[in-house]
């Protein structure tokens, strides 16, 4: 064991100052997770301070250099992507990449670190028996880091959103990155900091099933990958859809698509048999019009919040579940 | 020993690699079966998906097939998706082989001191490291080499309308000896974290995070480490889908690319850098190891 550290005078008797007890020690226990979370916040938050400002301009002035953006006829070469705006990509992706990597990272810490190791080492239940329940010890297991959690991941949201609101039409010249995408949609809303709750709460239920701190943290990681798959597979389902049809062609391409094809004239919808033109072939059959089931963007905030509501629930659900599996083993009332 | 008769099976320290490690062993067996299975059925469904992905006419002429039956064709969907999905796992693999090497493979042994253990038991630490390393080394290659052998039957043609062009970073690593080494160089990198912090957690975390830094410094410069071909024509031209464009000037009359052919030196040189790296991290492994024991 190399757990030999520092002997810290022991907490003065007379209340000290800062925090104190179990968020004491959950807070100097965890020191390294907490200090690693600060420092991932500080580069997503200068990652994208830094697109917001310089490296918008560096990529806008590019553009214009290439002599792209003004009213005459553009260059050939505007769609070709330059340095200055494959830099601000990179910065863009390192803050969203942040936000979309830490509800993986919360679950394998939580499963391994946070509660796995404590019950591996037997730690924990030498807590049990410091006048602290074992349901105070796993709440304030799941309050603290829920609290940093939320902060940090409300901050960078907030930051993302704001670098959204103004570089609309960089992407639109560029043609990259769309509101409905994975990474930008959970970026932008509340998805992000309530996928790193549910991180949090299926690490600790894998810790408190596999009681070792290494397979809980694989089990945490393969659940959370699997929840997520799921979600963001129906996510598309989870408020009513519109529709738009014409006559002789496709509809314009506004949103995220989930369905398109050819209606006959009995309305019924089919799979479009590619006629493209040929009268003669729509004939055949019967085809007299095209269909697009879409969201629009003013569906961002009804997906999104019907999406965080149903991963707050997950969460909560196992959260329940994990302390009645607590109180079940410890056999102490609550 | 000629008198004592030897038992079937592996024997000693590899049985005992083996023996501690059969969650990874089953998880590496499942692994490889799944990719296993998913090739062969991609290469049974290759002829009908490429079928489905070739030039169209409406209604059919000039040996043009009617573009609705072959619209109606999405076998090869099906085939780009089984085919990505394998390639990325693929190139995917030294990210969990490094967590688990950092921890459950050197650093829990060393935490929880059952290391210490095996070396009372007239096995010097050396000879344990070298088993430890080198029974996953063995079965790590043998999975990514057959794993990659069967990806590039599957492949048939190299289709890039199917399987994607050769300079994307997943079908590049996926496709030659880089898919066979990196996921060395993660057990390298793992089990060096592992020996330097001593504990199961931290090790896993850092090995994690060398094998991203790792991954994605190369993936950043890949471009980098051979020469490109420069080529200039006064009125502009096009290059073929199989050039990796790197640049052009203002006037689109002079690109520097990577051909096709840059394939195989662009793989050696990778290959080389990620098996160097492999082979620093092993020696320096051992090297903390006898520092640390008498």
């Amino acid at each position: 064991m190399t757990a030999v550290t520092t002997l810290d005078t022991p907490a003065a008797v007379t209340s000290s100052r800062g925090p104190r007890g179990l968020l004491w020690a959950m807070l100097r226990l965890h020191r390294w997770a907490l200090w690693f979370w600060l420092l991932l916040v500080a580069v997503g938050a200068g990652a994208l301070l830094w697109a917001y400002g310089p490296g918008a301009d560096a990529a806008w002035a590019e553009y214009h250099k290439a002599g792209c953006g003004s009213t005459t006829p553009p260059d050939l070469g505007c769609d070709l992507i330059g340095p200055a705006y494959t830099r601000y990509d990179t910065f863009v992706g390192v803050g969203a990449g942040i936000l979309g990597l830490a509800p993986f990272l919360t679950a394998a810490w939580a499963g391994g670190a946070l509660i796995g190791r404590e019950l591996e080492s037997g730690t924990a239940q030498l807590a049990w028996t410091q006048s602290v329940s074992p349901a105070r010890w796993l709440a304030a297991k799941l309050a603290v880091p829920a609290a940093l959690l939320t902060t940090g991941m409300l901050l960078l949201t907030l930051l993302h959103r704001l670098l959204w609101s103004t570089d609309g039409p960089l992407r639109a010249a560029m043609g990259s990155r769309s509101w409905y995408q994975g990474t930008t949609f959970e970026a932008n809303g509340t998805l992000a900091t309530s996928y790193a709750l549910l991180g949090l709460a299926v690490g600790v239920l894998a810790a408190l099933l596999q009681r070792r701190a290494l397979p809980a943290l694989g089990l945490a990681v393969v659940v959370l990958a699997l929840l997520t798959t799921v979600l963001g597979t129906v996510r598309p389902y989870l408020w009513p859809l519109e529709t738009l049809t014409n006559k002789h062609e496709y509809p314009a391409y506004i949103g995220m698509v989930v369905d398109e094809g050819a209606l006959t004239s009995t309305g019924a919808r089919v799979a479009d048999p590619i006629c493209v033109d040929n009268t003669k072939c729509l004939a055949e059959h019967d085809i007299v019009g095209f269909y697009r089931d879409y969201h629009p963007s003013s569906h961002f905030w009804p997906l999104q919040l019907v999406e965080t509501g149903i991963v707050l629930a997950v969460a909560a659900l196992t959260v329940l579940v994990a302390f009645r599996l607590l109180n079940r083993r410890t056999g102490a009332a609550v | 020993m000629t008198g004592v008769r030897a038992p079937r099976g592996p024997r000693g320290l590899i049985w005992a690699t083996l023996r501690v490690h059969r969650t990874a062993l089953i998880f590496w067996g499942l692994a490889l079966t799944a990719a296993t299975v998913c090739l062969v059925w991609m290469y049974a469904i290759a002829d009908d998906a490429r079928r489905g992905n070739v030039p169209c006419a409406e209604p059919a002429h000039d040996g043009y097939p009617s573009c609705s039956s072959v619209e109606a064709i999405t076998v090869d969907d099906t085939y780009t998706q089984g085919i990505a999905l394998v390639t990325t796992a693929l190139t995917y693999a030294i990210f969990p082989v490094a967590a688990w090497a950092g921890g459950a493979l050197v650093g829990r042994e060393l935490e929880n001191g059952t290391a210490r253990l095996a070396w009372t038991q007239s096995v010097t630490p050396a000879r344990w490291l070298a088993a430890r390393l080198a029974v996953p080394a063995v079965l790590l290659t043998a999975a990514t080499g057959t794993v990659t052998l069967l990806g590039l039957w599957a492949r048939q043609d190299d289709d890039p309308n199917l399987v994607g062009d050769w300079y994307y970073p997943d079908v590049f690593l996926g496709t030659g000896p880089t898919a066979v080494v990196y996921p060395l160089a993660g057990l390298a990198l793992g089990a060096l974290a592992g020996l330097l912090l001593r504990r199961a957690l931290p090790a896993a975390g850092v090995g994690f995070a060398a094998a991203l830094l790792l991954y994605n410094l190369l993936e950043r410069n890949r471009e980098t480490l051979w020469p490109t071909v420069t080529r200039a024509e006064a009125g502009g031209f096009e290059l073929p889908r199989s050039a990796w464009q790197m640049g052009w000037n203002d006037s689109l009359t002079r690109a520097t690319y990577h051909p096709r052919s840059h394939f195989w030196p662009l793989q050696y040189v990778e290959t080389g850098i990620v098996l160097a790296i492999a082979a620093a991290a092993t020696l320096a492994a051992f090297a903390v190891l006898r520092r640390r024991t008498p």
